[in-house]
């Protein structure tokens, strides 16, 4: 914690820092009669640079041991997998459509990652897809994006 | 003429959907209410924004009552609101005693739930008068009153819900300035100049994040077994004599709980449990199977539930990380919140009001009769539940603009809700300060143009006055603690962060 709270807090002196010149170089501070769009975003950078040096510091004094706060092994490995089959999924959105995504997705990870059958996984998957179709297409008629086959 | 709104079939359909669906949720670990309102926004998107909330707030109310059961049955709680619950829930489970927690629980949450949309019903039109006469200064001395409120209770460390509500802040400023027209950090992209939308946000920091951590471990939870049919639920009436008082304080103090704004029903249930423990002639018992324990909480969370709407249909401002991202609702169904919700579209405020009542009702008998189902829907494994949420989340982000950038958005803010939760900065304060953002900005520049005295105006009109200094002190407590806190290197023990 104590480490990730000194990275979260240089990060984020960085960015406030970033944030209060922005608004001083391309936004006006003060306006006619009032103050412009440029006034609330200084301010705002300024108040979190304070925040964030003050974690930065309080981090960099704190004598208590860095409890590690990413999980290790099987948990980091579980973790890894289903963000990595959702960052694919949204990543492929436009060409595999949402129906075949939603079953390849699901299949990846109730087959591959938690060892469920074929039976129960294209069940939930074929269930999944149905209903996401029913109510989003049918009934709030959303146009999902559609694979280049055409589902 | 609430009824005549709330009674409307499709209505009453959309109130009985909210009970089943939020019982499920409450009772589901990990997917409390605000995810789960969250998660069920874009599907108002196609109805009328009464309906939709109707809908939502049913679904708040069912989660409230649905948190019980996991408490009692497998010491886990539900969501949050229910974490007292555990203590003596549990241990009555142990005792074979898991219908009469279930039974006081659900008769406590009907009398509290019931009461609470009562007073929502007297107070909430008074409010709204006296809010009326509200200029730009009042608006924004209670916006920073609601925001340094939830910053200040919310999450375990100040500091860190200091820097999520400013990192919220600063997120708000992106896209169109509403008065010079500037696209502010938008950085070209067409995307950004509309800003970062507060839907994605919602779904990503509460659906997603939230599913995240709970996909690093394989959960295996074990249900108790017991009796919980219809005659098991029911109150002996030694049971009834030792609960009676402790759910009409539980509801009482709940309620006014849940009006602050800042304090939801997690924090309600906290104090109803040591208000019991101190006021009992048995003490003793609490820990083991007390039922006053159950009670009082439990009620407590329902009266809170209903009160923390006041500020929201009132004054615009949330009660609770839940009626937060209700109130972006609002906001993207064209409502604007506040005083004037009551004069404008006095169907919504009434429709809403009255479909409380009917909620309690559906809840009371679904929660005595069916307890049994609700069990069997707990068996369903979370590592299947969990990438239906996530399949839930991106369907849900890409719907309101059928935009994938959208979903993006959402991945991106799925991440960033599960580093905020693993390293304790608060979510919900980032969240309330986006949706409030835009709209104390505008009050702020509105009251140094009219002012003569620059910020002084706020503290020149009296009500405002009252107000600041009421945001000040709020923002001064946890700010003292946190500075000795950085200063001296120690740490407080960890409370567990609300999550309602």
């Amino acid at each position: 914690m104590r480490h990730a709270d000194r990275i979260a807090g240089a990060a984020l002196l960085a960015f406030a820092i970033g944030f209060s010149a922005a608004a001083l170089r391309y936004y006006p501070y003060w306006g006619p009669g009032g103050p412009g769009s440029g006034f609330l975003p200084f301010w705002l950078g300024v108040a979190m640079a304070a925040l964030a040096l003050m974690l930065f510091v309080g981090a960099l004094r704190s004598r208590e041991p860095g409890a590690p706060w990413l999980p290790a092994g099987a948990g980091l490995k579980r973790l890894a997998v289903v963000l990595g089959a959702t960052v694919a999924f949204v990543a492929l959105l436009n060409v595999v459509g949402m129906i075949l995504g939603t079953v390849l997705f699901l299949v990846a990870l109730l087959k591959f990652l938690e060892g469920y059958g074929w039976l129960t996984t294209l069940g939930v998957a074929a269930a999944t897809a149905g209903v996401n179709y029913f109510v989003f297409t049918s009934w709030l008629r959303v146009p999902f994006p559609v694979s280049l086959l055409g589902f | 003429m609430g009824f005549s709104i709330a009674l409307t079939p499709f209505n009453l359909l959309m109130a009985t959907v909210g009970v089943i669906v939020g019982t499920l949720i409450g009772a589901l670990p990990g997917v409390g209410p605000v995810s789960g309102v969250a998660l069920l926004l874009p599907l108002t998107f196609g109805m009328d924004p009464t309906s939709g909330i109707i809908m939502l707030a049913a679904l708040y109310a069912g989660s409230m009552y649905g948190g019980t059961i996991t408490s009692v049955l497998i010491n886990t709680p539900g969501e949050s609101a229910s974490v007292v619950t555990c203590i003596d829930g549990y241990q009555m489970a142990l005792q074979g005693r898991a219908g009469p927690a279930l039974g006081v629980a659900t008769i406590g949450s009907f009398i509290a739930g019931t009461f609470g949309v009562m007073m929502l019903m007297l107070m909430s039109p008074a409010l709204a008068r006296w809010a009326l006469s509200f200029g730009p200064p009042e608006t924004f001395a209670l916006m920073l009153l609601g925001l340094t409120t939830v910053t200040g209770l919310t999450g375990e460390n100040a500091l860190k819900g200091y820097i999520s509500m400013l990192l919220g802040l600063m997120l708000s400023m992106v896209g169109f300035d509403i008065i010079s027209g500037d696209a502010r950090y938008a950085f070209g992209i067409p995307e950004m100049m509309d800003g970062v939308d507060f839907l994605p946000v919602a779904i990503g920091l509460f659906g997603l994040g939230e599913v995240l951590v709970g996909a690093e471990g394989a959960t295996d939870m074990r249900i108790l077994k017991g009796r919980y049919g219809l005659r098991d639920v029911m109150l002996s009436a030694n049971d009834w004599v030792r609960s009676r008082w402790a759910i009409a304080r539980g509801t009482v103090l709940g309620f006014f709980i849940g009006v602050l704004p800042g304090a939801g029903p997690t924090i309600a249930t906290f104090l109803a449990y040591s208000l019991e423990k101190k006021v009992s002639r048995h003490p003793e018992e609490f820990g083991k199977g007390a039922i006053e324990g159950v009670a009082g909480p439990e009620s407590a969370n329902n009266a809170a539930s209903a009160g923390a709407m006041v500020p929201m249909l009132t004054l615009g401002i949330p009660g609770s990380a839940t009626t937060a991202i209700m109130l972006g609702g609002l906001m993207m169904w064209g409502l604007r919140p506040g005083p004037l919700l009551f004069e404008k579209n006095p169907e919504f405020v009434w429709g809403l009001i009255a479909s409380q009542y009917i909620a309690n009702v559906m809840l009371l008998v679904l929660n005595i009769a069916f307890i049994p189902m609700f069990v069997r829907a707990l068996r369903l494994p979370y590592n299947i539940l969990m990438p239906l949420i996530i399949i839930f989340c991106i369907t849900g982000a890409y719907s309101q603009k059928n935009s994938v950038w959208d979903v993006g958005q959402m991945l991106v803010f799925g991440v960033l809700g599960y580093a905020m939760k693993k390293l304790g900065y608060s979510p919900a304060a980032l969240t309330l300060a986006l949706v409030l953002g835009p709209l104390a900005e505008r009050a702020l520049r509105q009251s140094l143009i009219i002012s003569d005295a620059g910020l002084g105006i706020f503290f020149l009109r009296p009500i405002a006055a009252v107000l600041t200094v009421a945001a000040l002190a709020a923002a001064a407590v946890p700010a003292v603690r946190a500075l000795w806190a950085a200063v001296s290197g120690a740490r407080r023990p960890p409370v567990p962060a609300p999550e309602d």
